[in-house]
């Protein structure tokens, strides 16, 4: 059961990233591994030179090629220290997040710019360059190699399952502060704003909001927010390789869950990354009955499945579990109201909307 | 360093010719096999405008095809190629039809049918997982899952590749000229591409039009991917890696035309090889790692800069004003060498 706490909590942040980007702001993200790669990494190269720098530890000039005995080394620094802990946990996530608005704001000026299709053309390309990068530069997260980052859950009580406790503790309250952070925008004027900018941009533009700002913080939001995503998996983990961040894990999943849960829809998107995560842990489950009728690795399986899944969905239910609910606009009192106060110069409307006889033009 | 244009036929012990350099080969080789793969990408996309995300998956077919049979059968490549080309463009089909033009049927938007694509090559990955899986099992292989270069013959010291490659891609694009300009089926289908209605006010069946085209594509797939393995090794995610490459090709030449595709694909195949190759030795021999990465960074550059390829641009008239401010410049400094 943890582990599916563990495996659901950081792809429901990325899936609720995802959709304030794709859903709300209309800004189709192909390349989300890219973002979550960024901040893992960063967090995971960093981490450990500065729990390096701090201890004293001496790296003989070359850090990636020591760093197992480096690491260890570490973990017997950081253990009884928290609050050397605490610092290169805070520091790796605020890192985490610096990397991945940085790469949100040098992946919206394209976003913006590009049409939909080309937009996951570029996007798609970037992140396996953004693998690449990673995987052969090897001084940053020893390149094809993964490499050990120092183990900040040193707290926990030995035992089964107290560190996956510990870092679930973490990772849920990361993710509800997500989902009420999306749940706020949603709601807010800004949501209205980026779902008006989402469904007809010109119009928006026409209307005075600056459609090219507004898509930019989106995305920087959600890439910083994916970054500490992927901070957060390294920690827990405690290595970090450029192996891990494959397109389909973190690209195509949670594209996944945004469309079965439902996009533009919060809730839809947790239901969904839930249903998802628990089917993903139930075929793991059952995968040994099945060895025993196919030889084959059920991970292939899933991915059919999931795939075929997804399309079956795209076919017949493309709202997805729980559709998006159409923005309200205010009761026709207010709106009346409002016109009296002079905002709008037409005749203000009473309660059931229909227009005042003695109407005070507030043009006049 | 493990440069992979290096073909593995050499460590067989054949001779090679030295008088044309290995990266002359790797280029053409590579480059014939991006023209073909990536006029079979923009010919999806001219049907559907869709981006198919999952166009590296029936190269990945074909190459699987090629390793069955050589397994089965013992016969190269070269003889299950048109084997390959086959069932490559009925998968292909199959795709288009059971996936493409359901959803497109339904109204799906842009973003669903890209992601729809993204799927598919996905659930393909998951098929290739599985039958390289049951095939080892059942042909006591010790594994499917990466397939080695395949030996080619050689002639006049120089691999078969380099003669095939291109001798194909020159006989497919006289084929798909001849097809769409002398035939009454190949007019059709470029009036289908550039107004589908009209096409289909005209009487003609512009859903046969673009099946056809889906075969075509998902056959150029998959003969580069038995190409391929002559080359290069394989395995189950070679296709899905491929796939961003491709793009950057078809997009280079601009995905508006077939021969832009070609053109884009000749383009980014000899650049990957020949950037690398000049980097590597003029800078530093790591830059072969980021080998992969040339076509991506064209891609990238391309879509900022250019974003509807390399025939949006008017070349003649760029040819005339270059000509003509050179002729106003000549006649500028003749005009005041006179006056002295």
């Amino acid at each position: 059961m943890l582990d599916l706490g563990i495996l659901w909590g950081p792809l429901l942040v990325v899936s609720l990233t995802l959709n304030l980007e794709a859903g709300y702001a209309g800004v189709p993200n192909f390349g989300k591994v890219m973002f979550v790669a960024g901040g893992a990494a960063i967090a995971g190269s960093v981490s450990g030179r500065l729990a390096a720098l701090m201890l004293g530890i001496d790296t003989r000039g070359n850090y990636v090629g020591n760093v197992a005995s480096i690491v260890s080394q570490a973990n017997v620094g950081i253990a009884n220290n928290p609050a050397l802990t605490f610092q290169l946990f805070s520091i790796g996530v605020i890192l985490a997040a610096a990397v991945g608005a940085g790469l949100g704001l040098i992946a919206s000026y394209p976003a913006i710019r590009l049409r939909e299709d080309y937009l996951g053309m570029l996007l798609l390309g970037a992140a396996q360059l953004f693998q690449i990068l990673l995987g052969s530069y090897d001084p940053f997260i020893g390149g094809s190699q993964p490499i050990g980052v120092p183990d900040l859950f040193w707290w926990a009580p030995s035992g089964a399952g107290w560190r996956d406790l510990a870092a679930l503790g973490i990772i849920s309250s990361l993710a509800c502060v997500v989902y009420l952070l999306s749940e706020k925008i949603a709601r807010s004027p800004l949501g209205r704003t980026l779902r008006a900018v989402r469904d007809n941009e010109i119009a928006a533009r026409s209307l005075g909001k600056d459609d090219v700002a507004i898509r930019r913080k989106v995305i920087v939001l959600a890439s910083a927010i994916s970054g500490i995503a992927g901070a957060m998996i390294t920690f827990y983990y405690a290595s970090v390789g450029a192996g891990t961040w494959d397109r389909i894990a973190y690209t195509f999943w949670p594209w996944v869950m945004v469309i079965i849960g439902g996009a533009a829809n919060n809730l839809g998107v947790a239901m969904g990354s839930f249903s998802f995560a628990f089917a993903l842990k139930g075929l793991n489950l059952v995968k040994f009955q099945f060895a025993s009728i196919f030889p084959v690795d059920v991970n292939y399986l899933e991915y059919l499945l999931f795939a075929s899944v997804l399309i079956l969905i795209l076919m017949f239910r493309p709202q997805g579990m729980v559709p998006e609910k159409s923005s309200l606009t205010l009761p026709p009192s207010e709106v009346g109201l409002i016109m009296q106060q002079g905002a709008v110069p037409v005749s203000p409307l009473d309660k059931d909307g229909r227009p005042l006889d003695n109407a005070k033009d507030p043009a006049n | 360093m493990d440069i992979s244009y290096i073909w593995a036929w050499d460590t067989f012990g054949a001779s090679f010719n030295h008088m044309v350099e290995a990266y002359v080969i790797g280029a053409i080789v590579y480059a014939s096999l991006f023209g073909l793969m990536s006029l079979g990408l923009t010919l999806t996309y001219l049907t559907t405008k869709v981006p198919n995300f999952a166009y590296g998956s029936f190269v990945t077919v074909g190459m699987y095809v090629s390793y069955t049979f050589n397994i089965l059968y013992k016969v190269s490549a070269y003889v299950s190629a048109p084997a390959a080309f086959l069932f490559g463009g009925c998968c292909s089909v199959a795709m288009y039809l059971i996936v493409l033009r359901t959803l497109a049927k339904r109204g799906s938007s842009l973003v669903s049918l890209m992601i729809a694509t993204l799927a598919v090559d996905i659930g393909f990955l998951g098929i290739f997982g599985m039958y390289t899986d049951y095939f080892a099992a059942r042909y006591r292989l010790v594994t499917a899952k990466v397939i080695y270069q395949f030996p080619d013959f050689d002639l006049w010291g120089l691999p078969g590749l380099f003669y095939v490659g291109p001798i194909s891609l020159a006989i497919v694009s006289a084929v798909l000229f001849l097809l769409l300009t002398r035939t009454r089926f190949g007019v059709s289908m470029r009036a289908s591409v550039e107004n589908p209605n009209l096409a289909r006010v005209l009487g003609i069946n512009v859903e046969r039009v673009y099946t056809f085209a889906w075969f075509l594509a998902g056959g150029f797939a998959a003969l580069s991917g038995s190409y391929y393995i002559l080359w290069l090794q394989g395995g189950i995610d070679a296709g899905s890696g491929l796939i961003v490459e491709i793009f950057a090709a078809s997009v280079l030449g601009g995905l508006a035309s077939i021969y832009g595709a070609m053109l884009g694909g000749l383009i980014v195949g000899a650049s990957e090889v020949l950037v690398t190759t000049a980097l590597v030795q003029n800078i530093a021999p790591w830059f072969s790692l980021y080998q992969k990465g040339i076509p991506l960074v064209i891609m990238i550059i391309t879509l900022l800069i250019l974003p509807e390829g390399l025939v949006s641009i008017d070349w003649i008239m760029v040819v005339r004003r270059r000509v003509s401010s050179a002729l106003d410049l000549l006649e500028s400094i003749v005009r005041s060498l006179r006056m002295r």
